[in-house]
């Protein structure tokens, strides 16, 4: 890109004081060491594999090496004494640098001539601008007609002195609260708060808006969506089938924290390592989703260590680029080319965040592990209630119990008079054979083989808990005890083929959960095998987690070690074949049964022992109470409490399990979300040679780059802390500078994703450092931050171009005017809801899903298409729609919205056609055409010009000129003019879903006054704020 | 990046029209732009003299089977069924979809081979339509790639990285090139589906713009609803008023620019008046009622209905004749794990007509001369059966170290095939083609040099190419 360099360079030239004017200034970090890291770093610089000689051109000694002839390269003040300088400008292209033999253009005039100055002023040499920690600089004294309100200004002031250019007058007081708003809140006043601010004379009328606009929900909102993009946050799991994942709890933490302001180093520690705090809050494990928020593949067939590592890679990319402002990621294969990280360093790093107890494969639908329940405040407040409900009853029933006590002994002995038993009937799906509960429960002979259906009853999914057990007594070491499922033994394929099933495999017990045989699917099995030919009590839970983890194995009432064979379950499992007993996997079970108990809940072990008493309830009364063994006396227990213990107590035993199912319901519909959790003992790390997860080189451990900190933190916890030290010299510049970028259209830093060399000096170094020292000194007020920025005369400034400002500084890189943006995606359609009177302000929940062209999602992949959402989804604020990474909401997109694949941080604006279409013809801007017509209908008084004076004050937060008022007359009569003569066409427009008007106005005017709705939307200043 | 862009933009439009263009009339302002600027690209584009002036790519998702089509392997019937040897598997990675089958039996194609054309390329049965174009053809049998999952692999292709975040290579193209149509988008997308088997999903991404301004990710035209979304105006509002309405807002805006002086103001209306050509073009292109029953003909019945691969084919013709410089279309469906006769089957019957119709009528129309035409999916698919191996089907799972392609037209040696692989379609054993080598010779088409087409984005200098490629010259005529 020598191009753009040379473009970047003429701009320097322009807007600082022109190449002769840096004569007197060269400096090494603003002038010379763009130049050395965009031309000489990658052979002289860092990367230690490709440098071919000792000189380095990125660190002071690295320049004072003698260079064969005897030469150095720099001699501070002769530059014809200085090799550096022989090189570059001789005309020789055999000895040129860079040379031409590598493809390389020789540097340009202007930057030799740059070099040579340098030099000549004695080639001072200065570290890395933005790896020394800033120091508070003093505050210019610099004055101008209502300058400086805060040091902000002063510091600007001074560089436009310097460069002999005055700042702009103020921006009017509409235009002004208009900007603040959107903004602050990303939606434009009311014209309530726009009445209020004209009509407020006292000196602190906009300090007073600003701290209103500073304490709305809609500034949580406003800075959570940068946040977002930054966090790469959507609501699917970006791979392949992209199905869908809940984040969202995470991002209503996002929207609370700026609500509450949270200072931005806890705001920090808690995200990157908020598990490890000591008795961390669910809110504080919520916030770790941050760096859960990459994408997952559960693609089928990809090797689980390839992605393990993708995501690490993402986690230092985010975290780097988020708060650190480096292109870590550069060193992942070899060393930086460009900063000082070396290779080994990225991978010390690397070691922080290699510690998830996660797998390389995803979960292809939901959430992958590590995750929790997050509870919505509403949520927490239901459970608590369900919880002391609960309390309450079994302390009731303990009463009862208690006053019972005596007749419960007199119980059990009667009880010993008759044959009985008790098997828990509480979801119970299936007993076999016939009479299995009762208290001699038949044997069937599968001894010749054979089997029993039960059609679809069973039909379970893989998020469906289910637990069971029976007494066998196996003649044979292969069977399936209780199946549901298509699957044939040792057939290798790998079709979907779903179903599960209960079986002996050699004489192991072993439960399958299965879609495809070979590689979705759960599958464990007992360690040991049971002894053919002898009755045993066996059985199995599963907890619906999709996890092998969620799977137990029981022998005689007891819990058995397991090998997992296969543990990545990703499609369901539900099959079409019928329940089985004694058959499954094309296998017959040999062999006698009894009591084979299907249960649709995961049993407990203490439940599972019980099942395993051999004793009937009759059997175990006539055993003394002390020679009962525990699960008997449970047993015992459990029978009375249930079923045969009186009816106050039977019954508040009913209504306390009733009450655990309905709570169980209920808290499987609480959100969870993805979070970071720790591994021990830790996951060892290696270098990665050239990047590959298949290439381990030596192990290393967890530390920072030594360019940037002299301790290594222990862990993530440490890291966390480090990144808001004193110590690091970036992360309070790289977020001020991100906040400035979000107020201004772009940083004082203009790379803001990059402060290492190759990154743009900054444009007000002072500036910056003020504001990252305030920043850190106000204890990380974010708001204090935002405030201090949108309060200073600079920020007040009206955005007019003048033409010789336009043509010295085309992109307001001085700040000698407002910035005039086009506003971002999300407040483009959050505008158009807002002064339409649709939005809806409801702060946070699941994400919503507003109109979309349909076919959308279908055409790319097929199956279900976009559900579009109804009522209040329809109006909700951008930051809460539905985030589908593969086919992403179009309308946000088209507006440079970030893609959420990968951390974003740089601000984009494009103008298109496809943006025109957008906003002319998308039936949500149609519909909110629509209300605002008649809104205004509502809202305004008599006659048209009225009117559409009211129209146009409601968007732009200012009454229309006279002539735009004329142009807004006319069009608006010569479109009545056509529906008059044409109601056919006024009807199609207003459709079916707008009531009538009343007042007298028909329809014909309400279509008219609709399209200069929709005119007034797609003004360029409508999206642009000034 | 886009500011950049904008404000370069911004500058020669002052030094095109000097101070006076706050006083001139906006639309026509804007209008006379539309014609004098060329939408994009970069001045030192394109590098050398180009030998194509367009790109049609038929991008086969799911990854066809080169054993079945291209790469004809007749020793293999006599190892039907045996376990592929240890020596030819080299202990290269599998898809864990696979990796845990205890055997691994070769499946020979089931498919007849022919030689065709006066080159006697080896074509099989399955494709009939493309065996008659053989001699235009340059079959390259010897592509590789490193992916072997469909979503990183066809992330590959389309960007050169395996995983999201980089710029299509159609979006590279229109960065560089820029579009040569004023009334529509440089670089136009469009997907169907096969009959044979449900696809594997697209994204969006796939022809997204990366780092790269949003405004050179490819355009996807759609066979339901708006062609190109929110197009049609809304019910009530006509052409006539709906140029009213420009012309008001034209108006409104060029008080806005008179007083504020915002370059980007002149942008803005310009795009507006482009979206109100683009309402006539596209209609206008995608109406296929003034084609002669001929072009159906030719191009086959699925040509008449709207979405499938072939009437998109037709559509291809009709963006590559109004100079649109990328057209891209995805057909998905041609991921045959399992029951791979009877799928591969469909999936030719859904294609092969067409695409080979495709370039036989841009040779008719002398617009193959100037047209690259790219045939060919994400990877290749096994020699060894996935499942079990019976006399009449076979499943295959997927290969990433050979398969085939084929390109046609512009620069291309036709009726050649570059590239061999072993006796059992596993390795390659003569002149390997990367994806980055793919990618490098198709912008060299265009007389772009892919060393030298480059992104700054944090810090680095991206290319599609990332540090690799080299232009298959053995392809090039």
């Amino acid at each position: 890109m020598r191009i753009s360099r040379l473009v970047g360079l003429v701009a320097i030239g322009a807007c600082s004081t022109g190449v002769a004017a840096v004569a007197a200034t060269v400096q090494f970090n603003r002038d010379i060491r763009p130049i050395f890291s965009e031309n000489c770093f990658a052979c002289h610089g860092p990367d230690a594999s490709k440098r071919m000689t000792a000189l380095r051109l990125d660190i002071k000694d690295g320049t004072k090496v003698t260079l064969s002839g005897d030469r150095t390269a720099l001699v501070p003040g002769d530059p014809n004494a200085s090799e550096l300088y022989a090189r570059i400008s001789t005309g020789d292209t055999a000895r040129r640098m860079p040379p031409a033999a590598a493809g390389h253009d020789r540097l340009s005039d202007p930057e030799i001539e740059l070099i040579r100055l340098w030099i000549e002023q004695g080639a001072e040499w200065q570290g890395h601008w933005a790896f020394q920690r800033p120091q508070r600089p003093e505050v210019p004294a610099d004055r101008y007609p209502g300058w400086p309100t805060n040091p902000v200004d002063s510091f600007v002031l001074r560089k436009l002195r310097a460069e002999r250019l005055e700042p702009s007058a103020p921006a009017s007081r509409d235009t002004l609260i208009r900007r603040v708003s959107l903004d602050l809140t990303g939606v434009p006043p009311t014209l309530a708060e726009v009445d209020s601010f004209l009509a407020d004379t006292s000196p602190d009328s906009y300090e007073s808006v600003v701290d209103r606009l500073l304490s709305s929900p809609g500034y949580a909102e406003r800075m959570a969506i940068r946040w977002l993009d930054a966090a790469r946050y959507a609501d699917t799991n970006g791979y392949q089938t992209d199905a869908a994942r809940d984040m969202w709890r995470w991002r209503d933490w996002v929207i609370d924290a700026f609500a509450a302001n949270k200072a931005f180093d806890e705001f920090t520690i808690e995200q990157i390592a908020g598990d490890m705090l000591p008795n961390p809050s669910l809110s504080q494990i919520v916030a770790t989703g941050f760096n859960r928020n990459h994408r997952g593949n559960g693609e089928g067939g990809i090797v689980d260590a390839e992605y393990a590592v993708e995501y690490v890679v993402d986690r230092i990319d985010t975290t780097a680029t988020v708060w650190l402002g480096l292109t870590l990621g550069c060193a992942r294969c070899h060393d930086h080319k460009y900063d000082p990280v070396t290779q080994t360093e990225y991978y010390e790093i690397f070691a922080y965040f290699n510690n998830v107890p996660e797998k390389g494969k995803a979960f292809k639908y939901g959430n992958s592990p590590p995750f929790i329940k997050a509870p919505t405040r509403d949520q927490e407040q239901r459970l608590a209630e369900l919880d002391a409900q609960l309390a309450s009853l079994v302390e009731q029933r303990d009463t009862v119990l208690d006053s019972e006590a005596r007749k419960q002994v007199h119980w059990a002995d009667r009880l010993a008079d008759r044959r009985s038993d008790w098997v828990d009937p509480m979801d119970l799906a299936l007993a076999f054979p016939p009479g299995a509960t009762g208290p001699d429960p038949s044997e069937r002979d599968f001894d010749e083989g054979g089997f029993a259906e039960f059609g679809d009853k069973a039909d379970f999914g893989y998020y469906d808990r289910f637990s069971a057990t029976a007494w066998i007594r196996p003649e044979d070491a292969n069977g399936a005890i209780i199946s549901k499922t298509g699957h044939i033994a040792g057939e290798d394929n790998t079709q979907s083929n779903p179903g599960w099933g209960f079986y002996l495999a050699d004489g192991r017990l072993q439960v399958n959960l299965v879609n495809r045989w070979l590689d979705d699917c759960l599958r464990v099995e007992s360690k040991d095998p049971i002894l053919l030919g002898d009755w045993v009590h066996v059985g199995f839970t599963y907890d619906g987690t999709r996890l092998a983890s969620g799977l137990r194995i029981y022998v005689n009432g007891q819990s058995v070690e397991l090998n997992v064979i296969r543990d990545e379950m990703n499609q369901e499992i539900k099959s079409k074949e019928p329940l089985r007993v004694g058959r499954g996997l094309g296998l017959d079970y040999r062999g006698r049964m009894r009591r084979l108990l299907l249960y649709e809940r995961a049993l407990t072990a203490r439940e599972v022992e019980v099942l395993a008493v051999g004793r009937s309830l009759d059997e175990i009364a006539r055993i003394a109470p002390a020679d009962r063994n525990s699960s008997e006396a449970q047993k015992l227990r459990e029978a009375y409490l249930n079923t045969l213990g009186p009816q106050v107590v039977t019954r508040l035993t009913a209504r306390i399990r009733n009450l655990q199912r309905d709570r169980q319901r209920y808290l499987d519909n609480v959100p969870t979300v993805m979070v970071m959790q720790e591994m021990e003992p830790s996951r060892r790390t290696y270098r990665l040679d050239r990047g590959a997860y298949d290439a381990p080189a030596e192990e290393v451990f967890p530390g920072l780059p030594s360019a940037l900190a002299n301790h290594d933190p222990e862990n993530r916890l440490g890291f966390a802390r480090w990144l808001v030290s004193r110590d690091n010299p970036l992360t309070a510049r790289v977020t001020a500078n991100r906040f400035w970028q979000m107020l201004w259209g772009s940083g004082i830093v203009q790379t803001v994703e990059d402060f290492g060399a190759q990154g743009e000096w900054p444009t007000h170094p002072d500036l910056l450092d003020w504001l990252a020292v305030e920043f850190m000194d106000s204890g990380w007020d974010m708001k204090a931050l935002v405030k201090t920025i949108v309060m200073s005369s600079a920020y007040r400034q009206s955005s007019r171009s003048r033409p010789a400002l336009l043509e010295r500084d085309p992109q307001n890189r001085l700040f000698a005017r407002g910035p005039r943006l086009r506003l971002p995606a999300e407040s483009v359609r959050d505008l158009s809801l807002a002064v339409s009177g649709l939005l809806v302000n409801t702060v946070g929940g699941r994400s919503v899903m507003p109109y979309q062209p349909a076919g959308l999602w279908s055409e790319l992949a097929g199956g279900k298409d976009y559900p579009v959402g109804s009522g209040a989804d329809l109006y909700r604020r951008s930051l809460y729609t539905f985030w589908k990474r593969a086919v992403p909401p179009p309308s946000m997109i088209l507006f440079d919205s970030a893609g959420r694949e990968a951390c974003t941080v740089r601000s984009v604006r494009t103008n298109t056609p496809l943006q025109a279409l957008n906003r002319m013809n998308d039936s949500s801007y149609l519909e909110a055409s629509r209300a605002l017509a008649r809104r205004t209908l509502e809202e305004s008084g008599a006659g048209w010009e009225q009117r559409l004076r009211h129209l146009f004050r409601l968007v732009m937060a200012r009454y229309p000129s006279s002539m735009e008022l004329e142009v807004l007359t006319a069009g608006f009569e010569h479109h009545l003019d056509r529906f008059r003569n044409d109601p056919q066409a006024a009807m199609a427009l207003l459709g079916p879903s707008l009531e009538q008007t009343g007042g007298g106005v028909s329809d014909p005017e309400t279509a008219a006054l609709a399209i200069m709705a929709s005119l007034v939307l797609n003004l360029d200043e409508t999206i642009t704020r000034e | 990046m886009s500011l950049g862009n904008s404000s370069n933009a911004a500058r020669t439009r002052r030094h095109f029209f000097g101070k006076g263009a706050y006083g001139l009339g906006i639309a026509a302002l804007a209008r006379l732009m539309g014609e004098e600027m060329p939408s994009g690209g970069l001045a030192e584009v394109p590098h050398f003299t180009p030998k194509a002036k367009r790109v049609v790519y038929l991008f086969q998702s799911g990854a066809p089977s080169q054993i079945d089509l291209f790469d004809h392997k007749p020793q293999l019937e006599r190892l039907r069924g045996q376990d592929l040897p240890d020596s030819v598997r080299q202990g290269q990675r599998l898809t864990a979809m696979t990796a845990s089958q205890t055997t691994f039996p070769i499946a020979p194609s089931m498919f007849r081979f022919q030689r065709h054309g006066e080159s006697g390329t080896w074509i099989s049965e399955l494709l009939p339509h493309t065996a008659r174009i053989a001699d235009r053809l340059c079959v390259l049998n010897s592509v590789h790639t490193e992916a072997i999952n469909h979503d990183p692999a066809v992330t590959f292709f389309q960007t050169g990285a395996q995983l999201a975040g980089r710029p299509s290579i159609g979006a590279w193209i229109s960065y560089g090139l820029g579009s040569e149509n004023r009334d529509l988008p440089g670089f136009v997308v469009m997907v169907s589906s096969g009959t044979g088997r449900n696809g594997q999903p697209l994204y969006d991404r796939l022809w997204g713009s990366g780092f790269l301004p949003t405004r050179y990710q490819g355009v996807k035209f759609r066979s339901n609803g708006d062609p190109v979304l929110f197009l049609s105006d809304p019910d009530g509002i006509d052409r006539n008023a709906r140029r009213r309405f420009l012309d008001d807002l034209g108006r409104l805006n060029q008080f806005k620019y008179n007083d504020f002086g915002d370059p980007e103001i002149l942008t803005r209306v310009s795009q507006y008046e482009m979206a109100f050509r683009m309402q006539a073009s596209v209609p206008e292109l995608t109406d296929l009622s003034n084609e002669p029953d001929s072009a159906f003909t030719l191009y086959g019945p699925d040509s008449r209905k709207p979405g499938t691969f072939a009437a998109n084919c037709l559509l291809a013709r009709r963006l590559l004749e109004r100079d649109v410089r990328f057209v891209q279309l995805f057909h998905r469906g041609w991921d045959q794990h399992t029951d791979l006769p009877a799928q591969i089957r469909k999936q030719c019957a859904d294609t092969d007509q067409a695409s080979a119709a495709l370039v036989t009528d841009l040779a008719q129309r002398g617009l193959l001369d100037d047209t690259l035409v790219v045939w060919g999916g994400e990877f290749g698919r096994t020699v060894y059966s996935q499942g079990k191996l019976t006399s009449d089907n076979y499943g295959r799972d997927h290969h990433p170290r050979c398969f085939s392609m084929w390109l046609a037209g512009a620069g291309i040696r036709a009726g050649t095939v570059v590239g061999e692989t072993d006796d059992f379609s596993y390795n390659i054993t003569k002149d390997p083609v990367h994806v980055h080598d793919l990618h490098a010779t198709v912008l060299h088409m265009l007389g772009i040099d892919h060393e030298k087409l480059t992104f700054k984005y944090q810090g680095r200098h991206f290319r599609l190419t990332d540090v690799h490629g080299d232009v298959v010259r053995k392809a090039m005529a």
